[in-house]
């Protein structure tokens, strides 16, 4: 059993990662323990407001490369640790078989190489499938520069992994991640994309990261703008296939000269986080939202500054207007939009339908008319009321208190 | 007329039978405050004319059975109208009503049923095995609804090698999985002998939970929200001392 110092270091230093999800795969228990659950499941909360899934840990902080902004990076004066695979399954194991885990995320510093860093996490993963006959779902980080057959071997048993973007442009790699380079993070992604999509196509046995890849990036530790972000985000999104790309504010856990002395602020990162819902699902372009060089507005949601810019497409009347035009209202997310969509095939909805339909209205009345009607305000008053009533607006005392804000707070969702 | 019966699935069916001609019928398994003049019944189970009238309404939605278990399951103490308001719908169009996302006793009967899913989903995660000495796995759980035996499938597909009991302890009753058949049976109290490792492991669980969070963002009134405290008492990581005996 791996003792409780070492499951602490091994924790703090992976906890910063944000991506928990355990969605996407539907892998089944094949005689051993464990299956996956496509919609994804949390287990706990911790007092931050995460939710805990998946077993968060890395397999050694003990790193030889020496990026900036990491508390692991080789020249700081932190405790080390490595686990050994076997302690890794066993843990994995007696978690799962509790109900504590959905599955593992597992990481690690590069550890003496990149080559052995990466074999020791292929050991861990191949073991977990093999030996213990564990199904549940497996996250593996990808090491940057490890050799590609180490990589590919790794995706047959995992379910997804992810090889992480760190900083949005190159020249800020350079200044704070030197070893590490655009190339090395973006090729191994796009090999894994290609032997994927070939997998899939010749029909082969087995699994080949059911559930994709994923990256992440750290916002504010270097000084690319919003726009420079979304449009790589969506890049990603298109040209490379991925499922999902996390943003982490930065925190600064070292002191450097050439990173900010404060954190980014989280509003930021929750708005980056609404505009990759409005990419992902609601049918935007990056273009549409904030222009190259800008901003997010941080006192109201893209979707609002979007519409706000767009004011002569509305108001729409809620009982004609087609889904995706209902998905761009302000306030109306998928799941009201589908109760509108098959409502109104019944009757003709007016605003006391809405509200008893539980379709929040505080910002979309400004945007839409319910059977000819219409009860928002216009013209320059508009905008102050839409951000006074932004719920994450004013201070950080109400930051996400109230329910719908909450939900919205783990996934960016409008 | 108030219309009382058991809260069982062929009572309701027969009670279904009498109260729909009656326009100011209400139905009710619980216990109701009397108005003045109000006249009641109480409805026995009648199987011959429950299997006809669910068989009536089976034609009319093949779909609704399956939701009148779930309506039925509910804690919500206005549970059987709602259930009762919803087919009176079914019956009065002859067919589905479940998109009519406007009606009024849609809308109810949606969010009941949504209610005990989502709390079935929730379970999934917030569900905590403890291991006997003898290797079987133990969970107790005090869900709003009656849900206990509907967690078994999710379970026994993940661990088809171990039995498990989940045991309801406010509503005294557990459904167990024996290694091979599932069953629901009155349980009062459970005394569990732990496996020998049972507490160290709990003690890791609780190490990694206080070691992945992040003090300086402390958000509790947000992790309320997504794990209210009613649901707590079972969870190592939010309980600070242990459970059983060992
Ligand atoms: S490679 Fe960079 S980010 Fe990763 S552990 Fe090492 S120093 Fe940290």
């Amino acid at each position: 059993m791996i003792s409780e110092e070492k499951l602490q270091i091994l924790t703090e230093s992976a906890k910063y990662d944000v991506s928990c999800s355990s969605s996407g795969s539907k892998r089944k228990n094949e005689g051993g323990m464990g299956n996956g659950y496509a919609a994804g499941c949390c287990h706990s909360f911790t007092p931050d407001g995460r939710c805990i899934s998946l077993l968060k840990i890395l397999l050694s902080n003990d790193c030889i490369f020496n990026c900036r902004y990491c508390m692991s990076r080789s020249d700081s004066d932190v405790p080390r640790a490595t686990a050994s695979p076997e302690e890794i399954c066993e843990l994995v194991i007696d978690f799962y078989k509790r109900n504590y885990i959905e599955g593992l995320f597992l990481s690690s510093a590069v550890h003496r190489s990149p080559d052995h860093a990466m074999e020791q996490l292929l050991l861990t993963v191949k073991k977990l499938r093999t030996e213990y006959q564990f199904h549940g779902y497996i996250h593996l980080k990808g090491i940057p520069r490890a050799d590609e057959r180490l990589v590919r071997e790794a995706a047959l048993y995992a379910d997804r992994m992810s090889f992480n973007i760190e900083l949005p442009s190159e020249q800020s790699l350079r200044l704070l991640a030197p070893q590490k380079s655009r190339e090395s993070l973006l090729l191994p992604m796009k090999r894994l994309q290609k032997e994927r999509e070939i997998f899939r196509l010749e029909k082969r046995k087995g699994h080949f990261l059911p559930a994709g890849q994923t990256t992440q990036m750290i916002v504010g530790a270097s000084p690319e703008p919003d726009g420079q972000i979304l449009r790589l985000t969506q890049s990603l999104y298109r040209a490379n296939g991925l499922k999902r790309v996390y943003f982490s504010s930065y925190v600064p856990v070292v002191h450097d000269s050439l990173l900010p002395e404060k954190p980014a602020g989280e509003l930021r990162e929750h708005r980056l986080y609404q505009a990759d819902w409005l990419l992902r699902f609601y049918g935007f372009s990056a273009e549409e939202i904030v222009d190259d060089h800008g901003n997010l507005p941080l006192e109201l949601d893209p979707k609002c500054a979007w519409a706000l810019r767009n004011l002569h497409l509305f108001p729409v009347e809620i009982n004609r207007a087609p889904l995706e035009v209902l998905l761009r209202v302000p306030g109306i997310g998928a799941k009201s939009a589908y109760k509108i969509m098959e409502a109104r095939r019944y009757t003709r909805l007016n605003f006391e339908d809405l509200k008893k339909m539980r379709v929040v209205l505080k910002r979309a009345r400004h945007f839409i008319t319910a059977d000819g009607k219409f009860c928002g305000a216009s013209g320059s008053a508009l905008r102050g009321l839409l951000s006074a009533g932004d719920p994450l607006n004013a201070t950080q005392l109400s930051f996400f208190s109230d329910r719908e804000t909450a939900r919205s707070a783990l996934t960016g969702e409008l | 007329m108030i219309y009382f019966y058991d809260g069982s699935k062929e009572a309701f069916y027969t009670a279904f039978l009498l109260a729909y001609p009656d326009e100011e019928a209400v139905l009710t398994s619980g216990s109701k405050q009397l108005g003045i003049g109000q006249k009641t019944v109480f409805v026995r189970a009648d199987p011959a004319r429950a299997k006809q009238a669910e068989r009536r309404l089976e034609e009319l939605d093949p779909e609704c059975v399956k939701e009148l278990d779930l309506l039925l399951r509910s804690g919500q103490p206005n549970r059987d109208t709602v259930a009762f308001g919803y087919f009176k719908l079914i019956a009065a169009r002859g067919g589905p009503v479940r998109r009519m996302l406007a009606e009024d006793a849609v809308i109810a009967a949606r969010e009941c049923m949504q209610r005990v899913r989502f709390e079935i989903h929730r379970f999934h995660g917030f569900l905590r095995f403890m291991e006997s000495a003898c290797g079987a796995l133990y969970a107790p759980v005090s869900p709003d609804n009656d849900i206990c035996d509907l967690l078994v499938p999710h379970f026994r597909a993940r661990l088809p090698q171990y039995p498990f009991v989940i045991h309801d302890v406010k509503r005294r009753k557990a459904a167990v999985y024996d290694g091979a058949n599932t069953f629901l049976a009155p349980l009062d109290r459970a005394e569990i002998v732990l496996s020998a490792d049972e507490k160290a492991w709990q003690d890791l669980w609780k190490k990694y939970y206080h070691s992945v969070n992040i003090p300086s963002r402390e958000r509790l009134r947000q992790m309320r929200g997504y794990m209210p405290v009613r649901y707590w008492k079972f969870l190592p990581e939010k309980f600070p001392g242990d459970f059983g005996t060992s």
